[in-house]
């Protein structure tokens, strides 16, 4: 009885350490990833897709035409379909401006990663946004449908199409 | 390499192999290479940059002279300026190339890309510095402290490049991030062979007399065409001795070849200067 416990005294130090560690570093991967994004605006992909017929996801987040991904569309980007007559919509545009950052996003990549939605997406092997996003095409709130997106997912892709997986295909 | 599973890149399976050539006699010292490098790279200011292990660059633009300084005469004193950054080295292994700084990394922080160029991914590195201690060139810089950017410098830091933590090391990727840039631009035209993509380093582009040049080491159409380099008697690597030997002793130099790993440097200098040739290249003629 002593035996173990002098034992469960001896370990204890090294399991709080490591299990504190964890904790640490979760947290430090939750926020480079942005697991926990601010959505602001209870937004309908569904009802955007079958109502406004916008099937082609690249006519709210498109490109630049230097190839940079624009990523969560503007205020600007909204009023290019709604004209803001009625009185919801009044009151949204109202309330926001671009600046305000109405949301943030469920998928952000960390400073050390160069993603290019370009590269991936319009190449000669491309892959399709649900494959990383999940089908938020058909998605009806703002939860998040898939959660981070880890460096091994990305290695998984490259190395079944045969794509290379050196450093510097995503680092810098 | 240890514990690295991926298939072997060969030297001639790179569709392009990227190099620099730097004309010496036309570089005139004004250091825009050194301060454009800092600016794309987001190098780290501190208030002290003669504190050489606190500073952090890329890109050294170095001052040679042919005589220390203080016993020279008047008149004899002969001056030339190195901008030296990562050389980019391939090994004598065509097959399997290793840099030094490669072949001891211990967690694969450091390797060799598709196109020859010798990727530092600051996020993977332990702080180790065995890469630091085993480049020929000192290429590599050690973050001491953790990078800190005055003023409104902060806003203009380069998007592109991830700024590193304390305890990495860091060091010149022939701006490979310009290169992604350049890849995007294409494939938003529609041309998605990757192998297509041009591209110049910061350095290359704010240099003002064009005494740096960059380009595909293995297309004749390049200004750093490798096999014209190799006959260009003004070209010279920097502390690459064995170069000597290969026109005036074939022999010995397949020899040396076999029997030891060179860095092969993908960074060539050309002078006419006697003095200077001898002086870069470690080799002097009795
Ligand atoms: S310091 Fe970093 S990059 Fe250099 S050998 Fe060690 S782990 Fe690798
Ligand atoms: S110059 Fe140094 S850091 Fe660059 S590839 Fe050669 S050994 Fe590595």
């Amino acid at each position: 009885m002593k035996r173990l416990r002098s034992l469960l005294l001896f370990f204890l130090p090294f399991v709080v350490f490591t299990y504190g560690s964890f904790i640490v570093f979760q947290a430090a991967c939750d926020r480079a990833m942005s697991v926990q994004a601010e959505k602001l605006l209870p937004f309908n992909h569904k009802s955007h897709v079958t109502k406004y017929d916008a099937s082609d996801c690249e006519l709210c987040h498109g490109y630049y035409d230097n190839g940079r991904f624009k990523g969560l569309p503007t205020v600007g980007d909204c009023k290019m379909c709604h004209d803001g007559n009625t009185a919801k919509e009044k009151a949204f545009f109202k309330g926001f401006k671009d600046t305000d950052k109405p949301w943030t996003s469920w998928v952000k990549q960390p400073d050390l990663v160069y993603f290019s939605h370009m590269a991936v997406m319009k190449n000669t092997k491309t892959a399709r946004c649900a494959s990383c996003h999940g089908d938020k095409a058909n998605s009806m709130t703002t939860a998040k449908i898939k959660g981070k997106m880890p460096m091994g997912r990305c290695m998984d892709c490259h190395t079944s199409l045969k794509i290379s997986n050196a450093c510097t295909v995503c680092h810098d | 390499m240890s514990g690295h599973a991926a298939p072997k890149k060969k030297v001639s399976d790179m569709k392009r192999l990227w190099g620099m050539s730097i004309d010496l006699d036309k570089c005139t010292g004004c250091g825009a290479c050194q301060v454009a490098c800092s600016q794309e790279n987001n190098m780290p200011i501190f208030d002290d940059d003669s504190d050489l292990p606190k500073r952090v660059v890329f890109l050294d633009l170095m001052k040679v002279t042919n005589e220390n300084d203080k016993d020279a005469k008047f008149g004899e004193v002969k001056v030339a300026y190195l901008p030296k950054m990562c050389m980019q080295c391939a090994g004598n292994d065509p097959e399997n190339p290793h840099p030094p700084c490669v072949s001891v990394c211990p967690v694969v922080a450091t390797d060799v890309g598709d196109d020859g160029v010798v990727s530092q991914i600051w996020s993977r590195c332990i702080g180790c510095r065995y890469c630091q201690a085993s480049c020929p060139y000192e290429a590599r810089v050690f973050h001491w402290w953790k990078p800190r950017y005055e003023g409104s410098f902060q806003e203009g830091l380069n998007p592109d490049v991830s700024v590193s933590s304390r305890g990495a090391v860091v060091k010149c990727t022939f701006c490979s991030h310009i290169w992604k840039r350049e890849r995007d631009r294409m494939i938003a035209k529609g041309i998605t062979d990757i192998n297509a993509v041009q591209y110049t380093p910061a350095c290359v582009s704010s240099c003002p007399t064009g005494a740096m040049k960059f380009g595909d080491l293995k297309d004749p159409q390049s200004p750093v065409y490798e096999e014209k380099l190799r006959r260009d008697p003004r070209a010279v690597r920097l502390v690459h001795s064995i170069d000597a030997l290969r026109d005036t002793n074939p022999a010995e130099y397949e020899r040396r070849m076999k029997i030891k790993d060179f860095p092969n440097p993908k960074v060539w200098y050309l002078t006419s200067n006697e003095w200077l040739r001898e002086k870069l290249s470690g080799f002097k003629k009795s």
